[in-house]
């Protein structure tokens, strides 16, 4: 982000960013920064509250009144992390094995129990909102589960969408799973907590666990892109865990 | 205040390995005031309008939000960073509200009719030639300041 500011600036652009990071902005020096000491994934601070996102907004536009740069400053507000983690993390412990995940098929029918138990209130939220971000795999809702546990079963499925690899289209199809999920509960609870919402996610429900049997058949896996989505920490939320992911580097990018 | 010094161990030994880009002789743009000013967003959400090809995971090139799109979907690939606030409220990473409010209220001059969208894991080295695309597009759009927001 602190790179592309020196780009548009170059091309003859006042430039002002927010960022998260404020070492990365210091060692980048782009034109004009705003740090803020926020949990990442939510750059305006908070949702549904246009006042806040307001001071954001003007604090960091203040900025292009200054005469000459680069320019860093703090926002004054600070929004609260747990243990220097700036999103949900898996507690490192929590990990399945292979053999623990059972019978796949009754897993799969738990989850697409759960999930229609959810239907009232995810189709309340898409009212309420005019909007949802599920969808991004293009998928139907009913297609999510029943693709994933292909995957738990050990098989590699084609995938349905042109010019998109099955893998890459798991990933897709994950991340619409858990935004059906937390999209239902955040409006029919009026739950604003990241904290709350993960652990819900991925320590309470079917759905969380069978993204952990993914989770345990992609690490023994020979195939190599199923392989890097666990050594890339791209399907359970392990990057702020106080270890890695045992059998990986945590981080294979 | 969350320093990498206080993050826990792999997003720590991860984000303090990224290599940083350096620029000699950065640009500075004298902003025009206020009232005149023509602003678009710039996002590394990998936001896209719904159908769109979905961003790779580490894709170089960009997409274009109309300043009235709401039906977006997000393909970003990393798991780092909290979706349910987006999911809530578009504006909390792109807020094209606000910035419509502060247009009425004449604190800016407009707002740009359209904004685009990185892949925020991507190098933003890899990135420059399609931010020279959109810079671009901007142009012809009659952009003179660009507001840009990590997710």
């Amino acid at each position: 982000m602190c790179g592309l500011a020196h780009y548009f600036e170059s091309e003859g652009f006042a430039t002002v960013l927010v960022g998260f990071v404020r070492e990365h902005i210091e060692a980048i020096r782009p034109p004009r920064a705003l740090w803020l000491d926020f949990p990442m994934g939510r750059p305006l601070g908070k949702p549904n509250d246009p006042a806040y996102q307001m001071r954001v907004i003007r604090a960091a536009f203040e900025l292009l009144e200054r005469p000459a740069g680069p320019v860093l400053e703090d926002f004054a507000d600070v929004i609260p992390v747990e243990n220097g983690r700036m999103g949900y993390a898996l507690p490192p412990e929590l990990v399945l094995a292979a053999d623990e995940i059972g019978d796949v098929d009754k897993l799969l029918a738990r989850v697409e129990d759960e999930m229609a138990a959810l239907r009232p209130a995810y189709e309340a939220a898409v009212a309420a909102r005019g909007r949802t971000t599920v969808g991004a795999s293009g998928l139907e809702i009913s297609g999510f589960a029943p693709f994933i546990a292909a995957f738990v079963r050990g098989e590699i499925p084609k995938s349905p969408r042109k010019g998109v690899t099955p893998v890459p289209m798991l990933k897709l199809v994950v991340e619409d799973l858990a935004a059906y999920y937390t999209e239902a509960r955040t409006h029919r609870d009026g739950i604003d907590d990241l904290e709350l919402m993960g652990r819900w996610f991925w320590e309470e429900t079917e759905a969380g666990r069978l993204l952990l049997s993914l989770e345990a058949v992609a690490l023994e896996s020979e195939n190599k892109v199923l392989r890097a989505i666990v050594d890339m920490s791209l399907i359970t939320p392990r990057f702020w865990s106080e270890g890695p992911l045992p059998g990986t580097s945590g981080s294979g990018w | 205040m969350v320093r990498l010094t206080e993050m826990p161990a792999v997003a720590h030994g991860f984000i303090s390995e990224l290599e940083m880009p350096r620029f000699e002789q950065p640009a500075w743009v004298t902003p025009k005031p206020a009232a005149e000013r023509r602003v678009a967003i710039v996002s590394t959400a990998a936001v896209s309008r719904r159908g769109e090809r979905p961003f790779s995971w580490l894709a170089r090139d960009y997409r274009v939000i109309g300043k009235h799109d709401r039906d977006l979907v997000m393909t970003h690939v990393a798991v780092e960073y909290d979706r349910t606030a987006w999911q809530q409220d578009l504006n909390t990473i792109i807020p094209l509200d606000r910035l419509e409010e502060m247009a009425e209220a004449g604190e800016i001059g407009s707002v740009a009719a359209e904004h685009y969208t990185f892949m925020g894991a991507a190098d933003p080295v890899d990135m420059e030639k399609s931010a020279r695309e959109a810079a671009a597009r901007m142009k012809q759009d009659e952009v003179d300041t660009v507001f840009l927001v990590p997710i």
